[in-house]
């Protein structure tokens, strides 16, 4: 029997029997958008999960620190001593998977601009990995590999500068009062004099031996985009500027210098960053480099434990809907018993006019498998409208907290899932009813009369 | 017992007889508990099912009294259910369905349901059912039973110039001594036994048959 002739043999007993083909339908159709309804919401729930956290910063990020202290982990002693070097950021390259490595050193400093001043940190950086790790300009430009003086501001940078002349404004809390200066101006003044500007009575310390250091005259070449995150709150210069800067503090005063070069180890970055080109691989090479001997931290932490929580959440939702699915699941057992108790004749007639065996197994497995896959096509039908719905009143209360994500979300792969799950129950719940009947005898099946 | 190729045999008796029973144990639909049958050659009583399903496909029609046809399909889908269970395609079954219902005279019935015929003719397209497949033989179990005495002759002269056609065998059981009289040999059953069989010569038959 060609697979034709099955299908439509098996079409029309199920079209024989609408109302109960309907009905045994409507089981598997809620079964499946109980399912479906209840992974979705798990599902916005990560995907909204992972939008707050890139929204906090790069997710394909893994930030190496070496405060030089020693975890309690056994292997801690013998811990090889790693620092944050050229030959650090050199290896970090050759991990597969990684895209960009960024070094960075941070210093403070006070900054003039005209009459005003303000404190800024200042993060040394590689111009040519900018771009890599999303650094965007908004007005002026990024810093080339050329520059030498040029610094970029993140936005909030302006708002931290006072006029120190000005007794009102002395709140560095609250910026300038909502003033902002032009930072993209040649005649910047960057020094390590922290007192630099500062009228007569706000100094610091009035101590006679100090001797302030020589101030540095700097450009402001640009302001980059608001990105909500640390990037808004630091200036950024070339790192071999930055270190030129503070290799010339140092020798100006060798005092202070000395001290400080001690605390700094070996490490000749403070931070280094790096980029992961797919979010999948963070995980791995965080642990290569984590196996190096270096601490690390990713937003791929929080998000792991994150998703563990959505996982169990969607664990419990899909275990509700799937409670569902099993009573349709033995709903269509029952109707595939029911019709060969109603069909035993024809079956046995079948058999006598010379069915092979399999083919009836097949007629009775395709049957369910239809009801399967209709309930599934049909429950998917109902998913997608009762998940637009949902969205659209949960917009409603949510508002802007609930992201774009919304409440439910259906992915093309759940619903193709979905569709062979429910045609994949319909076969198994007709598996015993197809054998029974296969095995029917022919003869007790005609002598019903 | 043996009957040959091509001959047309009645078994007759009353209920209880014993002939259904020889009758299912002949088309392979039931088991004996002891002796053997032989059709060409092959024991039918040592295959199990799978084999029946295949030596049925291939050897046998069967005519029930009640007709059996499918409810869902129409006479043509009915006719030709036999070749599709054989995975003949739609095209050559079709054809060779439509050739034997026209042959039953049904041409006009083609795409009527059973419920929409009459008794006689759900019997015809029954007939039309056991023949298309041309199988070596035909079993009819009471094919007259729920007929009127006018469309049983009509069925039955119908059955004996089909079988005719391609020499094929025909077994009948009926209860029906007319019925009998069609046959070329009588088997009288009671009780389980064969008590006596009976050669029908020319003279007395209804119709005519070179076996």
């Amino acid at each position: 029997m060609n697979n034709l002739d099955l299908l439509k043999m098996a079409l029309g007993n199920l079209w024989k029997r609408k109302t109960r083909t309907f009905l045994t339908i409507l089981g598997v159709i809620i079964g499946t958008s109980s399912i479906v309804i209840m992974l979705s919401l798990g599902i916005a729930m990560d995907r909204s999960f992972q939008e707050q956290l890139s929204q906090m910063g790069n997710l394909n990020m893994i930030e190496i620190h070496n405060y030089g202290y020693y975890d309690d982990s056994m292997d801690s002693r013998q811990s090889k001593k790693v620092s944050l070097n050229d030959q650090a950021v050199a290896s970090f390259k050759q991990i597969p998977g990684v895209e960009a490595v960024m070094a960075t050193k941070r210093a403070h400093y006070k900054m003039g601009v005209g009459r005003m001043v303000g404190y800024v940190s200042v993060i040394g950086i590689d111009p040519n990995v900018m771009e890599a790790f999303d650094f965007k300009i908004d007005q002026g430009r990024l810093l080339l590999s050329t520059d030498k003086d040029a610094m970029v501001f993140g936005k909030n940078v302006p708002m931290d500068f006072y006029n120190p002349r000005l007794r009102n404004s002395y709140d560095y809390r609250r910026g300038s009062n909502g003033n902002t200066v032009d930072l993209i101006s040649n005649s910047l003044i960057l020094t390590s004099d922290m007192s630099y500007g500062e009228t007569r009575n706000n100094r610091i310390e009035e101590d006679s031996k100090y001797t302030p250091p020589k101030p540095h005259n700097v450009k402001g070449v640009g302001i980059l985009a608001e990105s909500f995150s640390e990037k808004d709150y630091y200036a950024y210069m070339n790192i071999t500027a930055l270190e030129k800067i503070i290799e010339e503090d140092r020798r100006a005063n060798r005092q202070d210098s000395s001290s400080r070069n001690r605390g700094r180890d070996t490490n000749k970055y403070e931070t280094i960053s790096v980029k992961v080109k797919d979010m999948n691989d963070v995980e791995k090479v965080q642990e290569t480099i984590k196996a190096m001997g270096f601490q690390t931290y990713s937003l791929t932490d929080m998000l792991k434990s994150m998703k563990e929580t959505s996982a169990k959440m969607q664990a419990i939702l899909g275990g509700i809907g799937a409670v569902s699915l099993f009573v349709a699941a033995i709903g269509i057992t029952n109707t595939m018993i029911m019709s060969i108790y109603e069909r035993t004749r024809e079956i046995g007639v079948m058999k006598v006019l010379g069915a092979n065996l399999p083919d009836i197994r097949k007629l009775f497995l395709v049957e369910a498998g239809i009801i399967g896959f209709c309930g599934g096509i049909a429950g998917l039908v109902l998913s997608y409208t009762v998940s637009f719905g949902l969205n659209k009143i949960g917009r409603g209360f949510l508002g802007s907290m609930g992201g774009t994500t919304g409440m439910s979300v259906i992915p093309i792969e759940l619903a193709i899932a979905a569709v062979l799950f429910a045609t994949f129950i319909g076969i198994v719940s007709g598996y015993s009813p197809a054998r029974r009947a296969m095995n029917l005898s022919a003869l007790e099946a005609i002598k019903t009369e | 017992m043996k009957i040959e190729v091509g001959e047309v045999c009645c078994l007759l008796g009353t209920s209880g007889s014993g002939k259904s029973t020889l009758l299912n144990l002949m088309a392979g639909l039931e088991k004996p508990t002891r002796g053997t049958i032989k059709i060409h050659g092959k024991h039918i009583e040592k295959m199990n099912e799978k084999q029946l399903a295949k030596f049925r496909q291939k050897n046998i029609g069967f005519i029930f009294q009640s007709y059996n046809l499918m409810p869902t399909l129409t006479a043509l889908e009915n006719v030709s259910l036999p070749l599709t269970f054989r995975g003949i395609t739609k095209k050559i079954r079709d054809k060779a369905a439509a050739n034997i219902l026209k042959a039953v005279g049904l041409e006009k019935y083609i795409k009527h349901k059973p419920t929409q015929m009459s008794g006689g003719q759900q019997q015809r397209v029954g007939i039309a059912r056991a023949f298309v497949s041309k199988p070596p033989i035909v079993f009819a179990d009471e094919p007259t039973g729920n007929l009127d005495s006018k469309t049983t002759q009509e069925v039955l002269q119908l059955m004996l110039a089909l079988g005719k056609e391609n020499n094929q065998t025909i077994i009948i059981v009926t209860h029906d001594r007319s019925i009998a009289a069609f046959a070329d040999k009588i088997y009288y059953m009671l009780d389980g036994n064969i008590e006596k069989i009976e050669e029908n010569n020319e003279e007395n038959r209804g119709i005519n048959n070179e076996a």
